[in-house]
Parts: C-alpha cells; structure tokens; sequence
C-alpha cells in the first residue's frame, strides 16, 4: 500500500520504532570510525521518513537495514575513506583445533577464538573484510536477519548472500586466529 | 556463477540448514573424507559466533532520541509545501569541494525551513519575523512536550532538583545537544549542554555582567543560556523574570 507523502510521523513511528534493535545492531558495525552509531540510527530514521511515502511497507526490516547501510557507505564515502582488505595466509592450523573424530573433546576453534579476543577485536577484524561480506555477515550475524531479507535488503540473490556470509565468516575467523596468534606470542 | 562461488553456497545453505534432507544427508557424509570443506566448516562457524557476539542491547534512550528528531522533522515539514525531509544533521557537512557547498547550502535552506516551520508551528502567538536557530528550536519544542515525557524518578541532582525520565540527546542545527527534564516542586524545566554556544534569537537580550548568556521569550517559553567552558539553555515555562532564579537551583556545570 502507498501512503500518502508527508505520512503521519506517529505511524512512521509505530511502523519503524520496532526494529530499532535490529537497526542498531546494523549501525554499530556500518559506521566508520569516529562516527557515533547513535547518530547513524539517528540519521537512518530521518532518512526513513523522508522516503516514508513512498515506502511499500513490504518488508519494514530490510528496508530500514537497506537505508543505514546506505547512509552509512554515503557519509564513509564523503570521508574517502574505504575499507581495508587484507589478504594473507589462513593461519587457523596455529590455534589447537581437531576433528571431533579425531580427539574427542579438545579445544573447540570458535571457543578458543572468542575466548581469547575482545569484542573490540572482532569489531576490528570485521571492519578488514570487504564490505559486501561484512554487510552480509552485519545483517545474518548480527542483527539476525535471515539470508532472505538479507538478500532483500542487499539487493542481490539469496545464494551470492550465502556465499559471501560464508567466506566472510571464514575470513573473519582467520583474521581472529591471526590476532589471538600475535597477542599470545607478545 | 563459476563453480567456486555454487560450492560455497551449497555448504553456506547445508550449515544454515536450507537443504533438504538428501542433500544435507550428502554434505554429511562429505564432510568427513573432505579436510578442506570440514575446515571451511569450522571456520564458519568460528566467524559466525564471533560475529553474533558483536550483538549489543540498545543504549537507553535511543528510541527517544530517534522519536524526537522525526518530531522535530515532522514539526519542521508542517509548515511546507514539499515533502519531509530530515532536519537535525548528525554531523557536519563534508569537507570537500562541490559537495561540500552543496551540503552546506542544503543544510542552510534546510535550517532555514525548520526555523521558519518551528516559529510559526510552535509559537503562534510570535512574531514571525524573528529568528530562532535551529538549535534553540529544538530545544524549545522539546520544552513543549513536557507533560508527555517520562516519569518521576529520582536520580541526584541539586538539592531539590529531581530528574524526570532520561536524558535524550539529538543533533540539531548541526549541534549535538544533550537534554534532561528537572522538576523543582512544581515547576519543570529542561536543560540542555551542547558543546557549542547555542546561537542568540534575534529577539534575545544579552545579559550584563555575565559574558556571553542571555535570555529570550517564545510564546509561553521562557530561555535562559549561560556560556562557559559548555553552553546551558534552560528552558521552562516560567515568567522571565524568574528564570535565573529556577536556573540557579538547577545542577548546571
């Protein structure tokens, strides 16, 4: 249904204000650094209820994902700045993990990365991959969308979502074991 | 699609859990003769519990700041012809060339379209002719809503002076501006810090004796603004003349 331009703020609001959680989740990982992801919701939502008239309100989520991480990708991109990529080797065989059928209860990967790293460390890490593999972990991992809406959201189809959440996540577990290998040996 | 791109889709959908029970059954099975896709398996999941631990709860008071600002814009667009657009900047314009102008000229038009709408839609009974920076203007319709907002509860303070519901803070003007709600016996008064010097109204008058504060009256509102190492606009529905008396029993830096 089309609304009318210059739609009630209130019925913006109950329409959007629910998924303010999954909209902050995106924020905290979209904004460049420096940039308080208060003030990125912030703008999100004013961007929102400026194209609130013409919204279809077929997918309220996704559409409210879709305008932060383009507010976002446009104010980095003001800044000139762009997202490092990082190539180097898969260094996962440093960490103590094995197959369960091989020793049963031995240091789990995921365990040992975690445990060992801050959230301040994997927010760090994240930030290395490219964007269309950080987007796509932000929205499936973060903020739970799932690889439809994030498919939506993102405008591309559900199996190059999966795809890049796959490598991403890989890629991000590398670079992990990368910072747990250098912190532990420091 | 090449063949690299339709593998790592297939085991993405098998650990997401998409297949159907054959497929799935397969992946299974592959999984323990291949090291290659079983370590690709580990670390997708060592990513994707790294990642969901990125999830943090929502700060309090993020959805009063974000309903305030669409109020503010809403309030801003009343009194125009066009459509909605935002009205509070989260941060100042770019830093470069052609873009630069572009943004500040648009936020120009835009900060004159808010004043002009706040003036006539907030303070009817005013004078239209004068001016009200954006910054104070938010600030003033926030002062507006008081009854609605929050709840009574105590939180330090003053002597006297109890804090009403959260602060809030919002981007107006280009200034970032923390507001909170104090009530002193039956008064009610909101006081904003900016780090910046909330601009005078034109029809502000300067206060001797204490360097860059003044006062100012809109409609009902009285506006009190001292300027120090921060900028404090009190703003409460209060006669002029005792203004700087309500603001001297308020915790002000």
């Amino acid at each position: 249904m089309w609304r009318a331009v210059g739609a009630d703020h209130r019925e913006f609001l109950d329409a959007t204000l629910p998924y303010l959680e999954v909209v902050w989740q995106v924020a905290r990982q979209a904004a460049w650094d420096g940039q308080d992801p208060e003030d990125l919701v912030q703008e999100t939502y004013l961007h929102a209820y400026a194209g609130f008239g013409s919204f279809r309100g077929e997918n309220t989520r996704a559409w409210l994902a879709a305008i932060c991480l383009n507010v976002a990708r446009s104010q980095a991109r003001q800044r000139r700045r762009r997202p490092l990529e990082v190539s180097g080797p898969a260094v996962l065989d440093a960490l103590p993990w094995t197959r369960p059928d091989v020793a049963q209860g031995a240091a789990d990967v995921a365990d040992a990365v975690i445990a060992g790293l801050d959230a301040e460390e994997v927010s760090r890490c994240l930030r290395l991959l490219p964007e269309p593999q950080r987007a796509c972990i932000v929205l499936m991992d973060v903020a739970g969308y799932t690889a439809r809406e994030a498919a939506e959201t993102l405008g591309c189809p559900r199996g190059t979502v999966l795809a890049r959440v796959h490598r991403g996540r890989r890629r991000l577990a590398q670079l992990l074991a990368e910072a747990g290998v250098s912190h532990g040996s420091s | 699609m090449d063949r690299r791109d339709r593998h790592d889709e297939l085991l993405a959908a098998f650990l997401a859990g998409h297949l159907d029970p054959a497929a799935a059954r397969h992946w299974d099975e592959h999984l323990l003769e291949c090291e290659q896709c079983w370590r690709a398996a580990r670390e997708d999941r060592a990513g994707r519990q790294a990642a969901q631990a990125l999830r943090q709860p929502v700060p309090p008071g993020l959805a009063d700041r974000v309903a305030f600002a669409v109020e503010v814009a809403a309030a801003a667009s009343a009194g125009a012809e066009r459509r909605p657009r935002p009205a509070a900047r989260s941060r100042p314009p770019g830093r470069h060339g052609r873009r630069r102008r572009w943004r500040l000229a648009g936020a120009g038009i835009l900060a004159a379209g808010l004043v002009v709408s706040l003036t006539i839609t907030l303070f009817p009974g005013e004078h239209r002719t004068g001016n009200v920076p954006a910054a104070v203007a938010a600030v003033a319709r926030y002062a507006q809503g008081l009854p609605a907002r929050g709840q009574h509860s105590p939180s330090g303070g003053s002597p006297g002076a109890v804090e009403v519901g959260r602060p809030v803070t919002v981007t107006a003007g280009g200034q970032r501006i923390v507001l909170r709600t104090w009530r002193l016996g039956r008064a009610e008064a909101v006081v904003a810090v900016s780090g910046r010097p909330f601009p005078m109204p034109a029809r502000a008058r300067g206060l001797p004796g204490r360097g860059m504060a003044w006062s100012a009256r809109l409609g009902k509102l009285g506006l009190y603004c001292l300027n120090g190492r921060t900028s404090e606009l009190v703003a409460a529905p209060v006669p002029a003349a005792r203004l700087a008396a309500l603001a001297a029993r308020l915790p002000l830096a």
